[in-house]
């Protein structure tokens, strides 16, 4: 058996070292705390089996709902600060912005790092969720409508850490006020909210009874171009702002 | 400011790598440069400053971390703020703590390599041999003491070979053994060629790693040189030296018959010797105190703190 030296490395793109570094540089290292999200939707899940509705309908209504307005962007909210915030705040973003790398690959680099995060995280949640609610063929479109949700809010995410110096307050702010209250009310903000959409995502793949489907938003596979567009948009905001951006030092 | 030797302005140097014009920063009413100009070229500079004189700032504005709201900084001719191309030719050890603390030493250093397109696979070891680092190299930055940080943070900016390296403080936290040898690998830095821009509020410190000194003082600069020029333009400025004896009244009494000696006062401290020539004084003090019969326990001279030097640049 043989070992590789450390000198037999072969150097990795720019973008390889930023996902590889976002990933090791964003996992806490106290590794349960990843499980809390899946508890918290398991446990969501198994509130579904009270309802008298069908397995697939209650865990939309009551499981999807939990994860979508709650597992999702807080767990997103989490990573999404970690990815830039946090490091801008301390002062760790400048061994990043410190080279010769384009915006567009560390914003992009970041994102994708988050994502695998989240994925890692969420779509063993989502899964679990359904299972636990009695509702196993709605694993698959529980997770998708997790990851195509978290790639959203983590690109927003990522924009308000380049454009504001307390990220997780503007986030708070924008799935508790935004989302949350004026996205309940109108459709026009929860067609680009991302917790809204994600759920509608769920509602489209599922096809649950018909009421849990919100008129004026799109679902299903829509939902996901929908949210893939929010992303977009977010990365080129985020890419737009770092070029503005004063690094902090701890002594700022 | 004066002029050098050979009459040119010493803040600025003939074959500069790094200019900065007229530079201003303000952080809201802060203002921490002020229409500040000087070059730098290779070799080893020194900026000395008390906290707050705005070394970091001229420091961070010089790599692009934060751009000047007036005047300008050109690295190679062109804008590090705006130009990402620069950020492949410089790099900054800055002074915060700051350190992704999941990351060995390892890791970062070749995360910064994989960043600044380092093809060559043994570029990381021997920029972690460099600063002593790789026995530690493949434990968290977490665990590790300030100078083990700033040595890893070293070893990640030497691993890019960057013709132009800016030290924020790099000696903070090293250990006495540490800091010889980090002092030998910057001078040898700037003896290959590079533009080796290092502060320290630490005089000593400077005079053993740079020969060129530029000396800020509220954003300003206040003087340039050779740092015996800066220590020379203050030798008709009396100069306070503690000296801790056993009779410190009958040392201080014999010392007040030398004509080097202008005042003496009794502290807590100990003796402290008013002189406005006090290199006449380091040599008179120890057969005077001989001849006593008086024991020496503490020579130390008060006004090696850069704040009192400052004090007397400003005065």
């Amino acid at each position: 058996m043989s070992s590789r030296a450390p000198t037999e490395r072969r150097a990795a793109s720019p973008l390889t070292a930023i996902v590889r570094y976002t990933v090791r540089a964003c996992v806490p290292s106290q590794r349960w705390l990843l499980l809390l999200p899946v508890a918290g939707a398991v446990l969501f899940g198994l509130l579904s089996r009270l309802s008298d509705e069908t397995a697939v309908t209650a865990f939309v209504r009551v499981g999807g709902t939990a994860l979508h307005t709650l597992v999702l962007p807080i767990t997103c909210l989490v990573i999404g600060d970690a990815l830039l915030g946090a490091e801008i705040r301390s002062g760790v973003f400048a061994f990043t912005w410190l080279s010769p790398v384009r915006y567009r690959t560390i914003v992009i680099g970041r994102w994708l790092g988050g994502c695998l995060i989240a994925a890692a995280v969420l779509v063993p949640a989502a899964a679990g969720a359904a299972v636990a609610a009695g509702a196993p063929s709605s694993a698959a479109p529980a997770a998708v409508a997790a990851v195509a949700g978290a790639a959203a809010y983590l690109a927003l995410f990522l924009a308000i850490g380049a454009s504001f110096k307390r990220p997780v307050v503007w986030s708070l702010a924008l799935v508790i006020l935004v989302e949350r209250l004026l996205g309940a009310a109108l459709d026009g903000i929860a067609q680009l909210s991302p917790g809204w959409l994600a759920q509608s995502v769920l509602v489209g793949l599922t096809s649950p009874a018909a009421d849990l489907q919100r008129e004026g938003i799109p679902s299903g596979w829509a939902a996901v171009g929908r949210l893939a567009v929010v992303a977009a948009v977010g990365l080129a905001v985020a890419t737009r702002r770092l070029r503005s951006l004063r690094p902090a030092s701890s002594a700022d | 400011m004066s002029e050098g030797e050979d009459g040119t302005d010493p803040a600025f140097v003939a074959d500069s790598t790094v200019v900065v014009e007229n530079a201003s920063v303000w952080f809201g009413q802060k203002v921490a440069l002020s229409e500040l100009s000087c070059s730098f070229g290779p070799g080893v500079t020194g900026l000395l400053g008390p906290n707050g004189a705005g070394k970091s700032t001229l420091m961070r504005a010089i790599t692009g971390l934060i751009g000047v709201n007036a005047g300008e900084v050109r690295v190679d001719g062109r804008d590090p703020r705006t130009d990402r191309d620069v950020q492949g030719r410089i790099a900054l050890v800055p002074e915060d703590e700051a350190v992704p603390a999941q990351l060995t030493p390892r890791e970062l250093v070749r995360y910064v390599a994989d960043l600044h397109g380092v093809r060559d696979p043994g570029a990381a070891e021997r920029a972690l041999d460099l600063v002593d680092m790789l026995p530690a190299a493949d434990r968290r930055l977490r665990g590790f003491s300030k100078g083990m940080r700033q040595r890893s943070k070293v070893a990640a900016a030497l691993v890019t070979d960057p013709p132009v390296l800016v030290l924020d403080e790099p000696l903070n936290g090293a250990d006495p053994v540490q800091r010889v040898r980090l002092t030998d690998l910057f001078r040898s830095l700037g003896a290959e060629g590079r533009t080796v821009i290092v502060s320290s509020h630490v005089l000593s410190e400077v005079e053993r790693l740079a020969d060129r000194v530029l000396v800020l003082i509220h954003g300003r600069l206040a003087a340039a040189g050779n740092h015996r020029a800066i220590r020379d333009a203050m030798d008709d400025r009396p100069r306070h030296v503690l000296i801790r004896a056993d009779e410190p009244r009958r040392l201080g009494a014999a010392l007040l018959r030398l004509g080097t000696v202008a005042g003496v006062s009794l502290t807590d401290a100990g003796l402290v010797v008013t002189t406005e020539r006090a290199g006449a004084l380091a040599v008179a003090v120890a057969p005077v105190a001989r001849e006593l019969g008086v024991r020496l326990r503490e020579v130390r001279p008060l006004d090696d703190s850069l704040e009192s030097l400052f004090q007397e640049l400003v005065r």
